[in-house]
């Protein structure tokens, strides 16, 4: 059980924030792995809250979700879900938000420890293309939990995507993982 | 070669995968969370093969087209949730009485009405032994891992054809919506084990498609093939046309209680989770679930056992008719008995009837959330 990672990504429909979970899946499963991503969301497909667990495990996985309080990683770019899902994350796990879209109370900063990084901004005016931020998002995960060897996710993430933006989606992995070092380092 | 794939996909992509590879050609539809991705689906995979996906206006015509499309001959579905079904009871009533076969997928979400879209639920369980009025049976199929969204919709239109009625599959929104990798049959060895539904071929004045054994159903050959016959949902004699012949007529209901009732070891069809070492020793516990909740008790099942407690699951994958015999085996054996479900009691009332037994326990949820493996372990730790 020890091989297990579990991390929750939640914000708004059309963020795209399941595709992100069945990257990391997909790439799980392609080391040979078990990655599951269960994702829940509204029937308002744009704007409604939506969140999704994501299981990478050496052992078969039974349950679709993350365990509430045995969560590691939570990413949020919404703060109504982050508000609905926040307390699936275990005390001291790693919590990033996007600090223009999401306010996290003075209790939350003592229970978790919360980063702040300006996802839709970074996506939108360094990448150039505000849908790469599923990728920052991915990346920056990715960066913190160390739960998937990159190549083999970026791979996977590629395979996934157009081939006319494999460039600007290198490029917001790229910037995902230089701005979760920073993070970290602080 | 193996008659095996891996695959990396969801619950509602693996279902109207199943339909395409089942030689499905027609699916009527109209979109609703947490099922939309079947018919999303289905309109990439059916013009590439020949077939058509259309969406209609609503959900009664979506599922009055596929029943079209199925007296005209062809396999076919629809695909919807709880609040589509409702709407489409009228014409399910239509399939039951004509013998037309259809499959119905239903990716259940919280109700009763519009409900809780589109978090979990396992509410229809109740609605799919009896969606329309009148007497007949249904037939309920209850995905409870990914690969089962393929096989049991897969199973689901050999069996509509075999018994010439619908037959619903039942996902729930954790299983449509779960992604992860299924190992499911090549669609080479599905189409091998196709069994076309009957047809008649002796002389088209010698054909009477509801002229037949008493537990066996009608035999529609297709439409536009040289065989007149006629559809109602009122009572109608061999050839379709309606009757208020009082034998005809209860020969006919009894026929479509019969082709189903007397046939349930075609249908039934179960898992069994660590229940072969049980006795029916003091202390042991059965549990009963189906759908994603299945899942849940799995992973509570390797708690209790880690912490001492010899627990298993019965899991039924055919809802209706419920596999009676079975369950009846194990609750005779066993005496400590948990039901769990999204709803409230609605499977529970079956297990009690086929068990005799009004000391079921059990534990439900109907907020939308999933029910994780800890509660199932606490209310085990609670009640025996």
């Amino acid at each position: 059980m020890s091989t297990k990672t579990l991390m929750r990504f939640t914000g708004v429909g059309g963020q795209g924030v399941l595709l992100a979970g069945e990257i990391f899946a997909a790439a799980k499963i392609k080391t040979g792995g078990h990655g599951l991503k269960t994702a829940t969301y509204t029937s308002q497909v744009r704007g409604g809250p939506t969140v999704v667990d994501i299981q990478l495990d050496d052992e078969e996985i039974y349950y679709p979700y993350a365990n509430d309080g045995e969560i590691g990683f939570m990413l949020s770019v919404a703060n109504v879900s982050y508000n609905s899902f926040k307390d699936g994350v275990q005390k001291g796990g790693t919590i990033v938000v996007d600090p223009n879209l999401v306010h996290p109370t003075d209790e939350d900063r003592k229970m978790w420890n919360i980063h702040e990084i300006p996802i839709i901004t970074i996506a939108k005016e360094e990448v150039g293309n505000v849908i790469t931020q599923s990728v920052v998002a991915l990346a920056i995960a990715n960066t913190m939990m160390n739960a998937i060897d990159k190549e083999t996710l970026v791979a996977t993430m590629l395979s996934k995507v157009p081939a006319k933006v494999h460039a600007a989606n290198i490029k917001a992995y790229d910037l995902g993982e230089k701005y979760a070092r920073e993070a970290m380092a602080k | 070669m193996s008659d095996l794939r891996e695959v990396v996909s969801s619950g509602n992509h693996l279902a109207a995968l199943a339909g395409a590879d089942a030689g499905c050609k027609f699916m009527g539809g109209y979109p609703i969370t947490p099922s939309s991705e079947v018919i999303e689906q289905m309109s990439d995979l059916l013009p590439a093969r020949g077939g058509v996906t259309i969406q209609m206006e609503d959900e009664i015509a979506a599922v009055a087209a596929a029943i079209g499309a199925g007296m005209a001959g062809h396999r076919t579905m629809t695909a919807t949730s709880g609040p589509g079904i409702s709407l489409k009871a009228e014409n399910l009533g239509l399939a039951q009485m004509t013998e037309v076969p259809l499959v119905v997928v239903n990716v259940m979400r919280g109700g009763p009405s519009t409900g809780l879209p589109t978090r979990v639920s396992q509410g229809d369980v109740r609605q799919a032994k009896n969606p329309s009025h009148g007497d007949y049976r249904s037939i309920t199929l209850c995905a409870g891992n990914l690969a089962e969204c393929y096989t049991e919709t897969v199973r689901a239109f050999n069996l509509a054809d075999r018994f010439m009625q619908p037959v619903f599959v039942l996902l729930d929104e954790t299983i449509g919506h779960m992604h992860g990798k299924a190992i499911i049959p090549t669609e080479e060895a599905v189409q091998a084990g196709i069994v076309p539904r009957k047809q008649f071929d002796g002389a088209p004045e010698d054909y009477h498609p509801y002229e037949c054994e008493p537990d066996q159903p009608a035999v529609l050959n297709k439409m536009f093939t040289g065989y007149r016959y006629h559809f109602t949902g009122l009572h109608h004699d061999k050839n379709g046309f309606p009757t208020e012949e009082i034998e005809t007529c209860r020969k006919l209901i009894q026929r479509l209680e019969d082709k189903v009732m007397l046939h349930t070891d075609e249908l039934e069809s179960n898992e069994e989770f660590m229940l072969d070492d049980m006795t029916g020793a003091e202390g042991e516990v059965l549990i009963i679930a189906y759908g994603s909740v299945s899942l849940s008790a799995k992973e509570a099942i390797r708690h209790l056992r880690a912490a001492g407690i010899k627990a298993g699951l019965f899991r039924p994958i055919t809802l209706w008719p419920s596999p009676a015999d079975s369950i009846k085996k194990y609750t005779d054996m066993i005496k400590n008995v948990l039901c769990v479900e999204l709803n409230i009691r609605q499977y529970t009332e079956e297990v009690e009837r086929v068990s005799s037994r009004l000391d079921i326990e059990g534990l439900y949820k109907v907020n939308g959330r999933p029910i994780s493996p800890y509660e199932i372990v606490n209310k085990v730790k609670e009640v025996f």
